[in-house]
């Protein structure tokens, strides 16, 4: 068996077809210390590292203060005018938002489906996931005018006894994020615990070694550990699947539920969706791709992975673009005047450049994906998420800005500029975004140890033997037999 | 707590002493493994975990407290729009199932830690940092008249090292 693999190259075998099953193997990946050694190897601070971190504060720091100047001159600087009243904070919020989702859908959805290709990308994804709902989280209170009362949606006693409106989605929305946060977060956790004892076991500095130790939560690896982790592990993920699918559908809602042209539309949650979970892929692909080779871990990430993540990309880019195209349906089947103009106000009005770049970026430039050259060119791939977060993020655009200021009636008809605050919050959270990632990618393992340790064949006495007997061949001496025998293993 | 712990190169080797440590039943065992592995869990044939009802219950709690979160504070401060329903069930499905998830999520983590009796940061008696990284490890909890019967298991299945265990 072992010769018989050793026969073809790794380089041959990481460019072979995908086949997307529960076996994806890691044939340059030979035993669990490789995975140790090589894995939290890429934990230790470069100078490429610290640039990028300070480039990330940075922007973080322009943000900031444009939310100080808003917070001290007033919402006014921030391009709202109405009728538009929602503008780059929501759009952007949407936005993180489904960022966020390919994470629990890669460590979730996937994990229960037993695809194979998830498991040296999932952990990356899943930080990704915290992260970006952390960063939309920021949105809805960088959008309040008194951002300090963001508390108020939250039912609990006071001493008014006045409660939220129940009703509202935009409640539901705190209900929904707040819920996704905290089981992402704990998924990442618990996820993450084994692989934190790992590090404990090898850190050499005592501080450390401490921090870990309190981080593991004393894991010991034993049998009873492990029963009882695959067991939570399996319900965290039947839980979070329905999550997934929620969080997004709720975030629709904040559209769908109103009369808004263009927003009140049932298609809006699967739509929301499908366009989270494309989003989110697309984004895994801008950070997995660079650092696949800056970690040097692309016998880890293969190819393959990425060819079977690009299939799925592909699959959410035509859900979504079959939705663009059934808007239309709808407007032209619903009969209603407004909901047609909207649309056709979508094509030929003020904001058709803003279209033509959704559709391009999400709707044509994927289709690319049905080749397999294409999945399988890391370059493209790597371009094409960059078009696809740009179109994204031109999605939601389209979705807020032309409805609000193309409703009902041409006296509620206005405009919308972004300032520089808006441009400068929408930056600072490119900003806080990368920050946390960076930290966490030289804190923590960005591939899962303890899973792509399962994926690896562990030693068996066989192996052991047949390295005696290869040794045998080559150097024929007694002492070489002697010693096999005297351990008393292999009898 | 004493006892006597084997550490491992391969599967095969801590799967057989295994089986015979069970049949000779000297003491309690611990398996120590840095993954999760089906031979493992078959030779030592442990019960199904119990996680699952703490799921069960956290998730059936957790739903019962959003559909009566909603409808509570609804009914002590209604909002009245155009005559309809104060308390509806379609909208407050939304609080019903998001916090079913929380609470499912957060009661299905608290029965594993409960369960693998973690948080233990002082534990450490038969653990060896090898068992986190590439061998397999089994700590037989064991009277010391019995150390040299265990040892010479653990040495015929292949133990790569053998070592009494004080507390």
């Amino acid at each position: 068996m072992a010769r018989s693999t050793s026969s073809v190259s790794n380089a041959e075998i990481l460019h072979r077809p995908n086949i997307a099953s529960a076996d994806v193997q890691l044939p340059a990946v030979k035993n669990y210390e490789q995975v140790d050694n090589e894995i939290t190897g890429t934990l230790h601070p470069t100078k490429a590292w610290f640039i990028g971190l300070g480039a990330a504060i940075f922007f973080l720091l322009i943000g900031a203060g444009s939310w100080i100047y808003q917070i001290y001159s007033g919402l006014g600087v921030a391009g709202y005018e109405p009728p538009v009243m929602w503008g780059v904070y929501i759009i952007t919020f949407v936005f993180w938002v489904g960022i966020g989702h390919a994470g629990t859908l890669i460590s979730a959805i996937l994990y229960l489906f037993r695809a194979g290709f998830r498991t040296t990308i999932y952990r990356a994804a899943e930080a990704m996931t915290v992260f970006a709902v952390m960063t939309a989280g920021l949105f809805p209170i960088l959008h309040l005018g008194r951002p300090w009362k963001f508390f108020w949606l939250i039912p609990y006693p006071n001493w008014r006894y006045l409660w939220p409106q129940m009703k509202s989605p935009l409640v539901w929305d705190v209900f929904a994020i707040l819920t996704y946060l905290t089981i992402s977060t704990t998924f990442l956790y618990v996820g993450l615990i084994p692989d934190i004892a790992v590090l404990r076991d090898r850190e050499t500095n005592p501080v450390r070694k401490r921090i870990f130790s309190i981080l593991a939560l004393g894991w010991r690896n034993t049998h009873r550990e492990w029963r009882h982790f695959a067991k939570a592990y399996l319900f965290l993920a039947a839980f979070s699947t329905p999550l997934v699918l929620s969080v997004h559908s709720v975030v629709s809602f904040d559209f769908a539920m109103s009369l808004v042209p263009g927003w009140h539309a049932t298609i809006f949650p699967p739509y929301f969706v499908a366009g989270a979970i494309f989003s989110g892929i697309g984004m895994v692909f801008t950070i997995l791709i660079p650092l696949r080779k800056w970690f040097n871990l692309q016998h880890y990430i293969t190819i393959n992975h990425l060819d079977a993540a690009a299939k799925l990309c592909l699959f959410t880019s035509v859900v979504v673009g079959s939705a663009y195209m059934q808007e239309w349906f709808i407007a032209w089947y619903s009969g209603l005047v407004h909901e047609q103009q909207f649309f056709a106000n979508r094509i030929w009005g003020h904001w058709w450049w803003a279209s033509v770049i959704l559709y391009l970026c999400n709707m044509v430039l994927p289709l690319s994906l049905f080749s397999q050259k294409l999945r399988r060119n890391v370059t493209w791939l790597w371009i094409l998420s960059i078009f696809i977060n740009i179109g994204m993020w031109f999605e939601r655009f389209v979705i807020v800005i032309p409805s609000l200021s193309h409703e009902f009636e041409p006296w509620q008809w206005g405009g919308y500029v972004p300032t520089w605050v808006d441009y400068g919050i929408l930056l600072g959270s490119f900003g806080w975004f990368s920050m946390w990632f960076l930290l966490f990618i030289k804190q923590l393992p960005v591939v899962a140890i303890a899973e792509v340790k399962e994926i690896v064949k562990p030693r068996f006495r066989k192996d052991r033997q047949q390295m005696t007997d290869s040794a045998g061949d080559h150097h024929v001496s007694h002492s070489a037999l002697q010693g096999s025998s005297s351990h008393g293993g292999s009898h | 707590m004493a006892g006597i712990v084997g550490a491992f190169h391969e599967l095969d080797a801590a799967v057989e002493a295994i089986g015979v440590l069970k049949k000779k039943a000297f003491g309690e065992l611990t398996v120590y493994s840095p993954v999760p592995r089906h031979e493992l869990d078959d030779a030592i044939d442990a019960p199904v975990s119990v996680v699952r009802k703490f799921t069960l219950v956290g998730g059936l709690l957790g739903a019962s407290f959003g559909y009566w979160i909603a409808a509570w504070t609804s009914d002590y401060w209604p909002l009245v729009v155009g005559g309809k329903a104060i308390v509806t069930w379609i909208p407050y499905t939304v609080f019903g199932f998001e916090v079913m998830v929380l609470i499912g999520g957060l009661a299905t983590v608290f029965g594993m830690f409960a369960k693998a009796r973690i948080p233990n940061v002082s534990r450490a008696v038969g653990y060896d940092p090898r068992f986190s990284s590439g061998h397999f490890g089994i700590y037989v909890d064991v009277r010391p008249d019995k150390y040299k019967d265990v040892e010479e298991v653990l040495r015929k299945a292949g133990a790569v090292e053998v070592r009494v265990e004080n507390d």
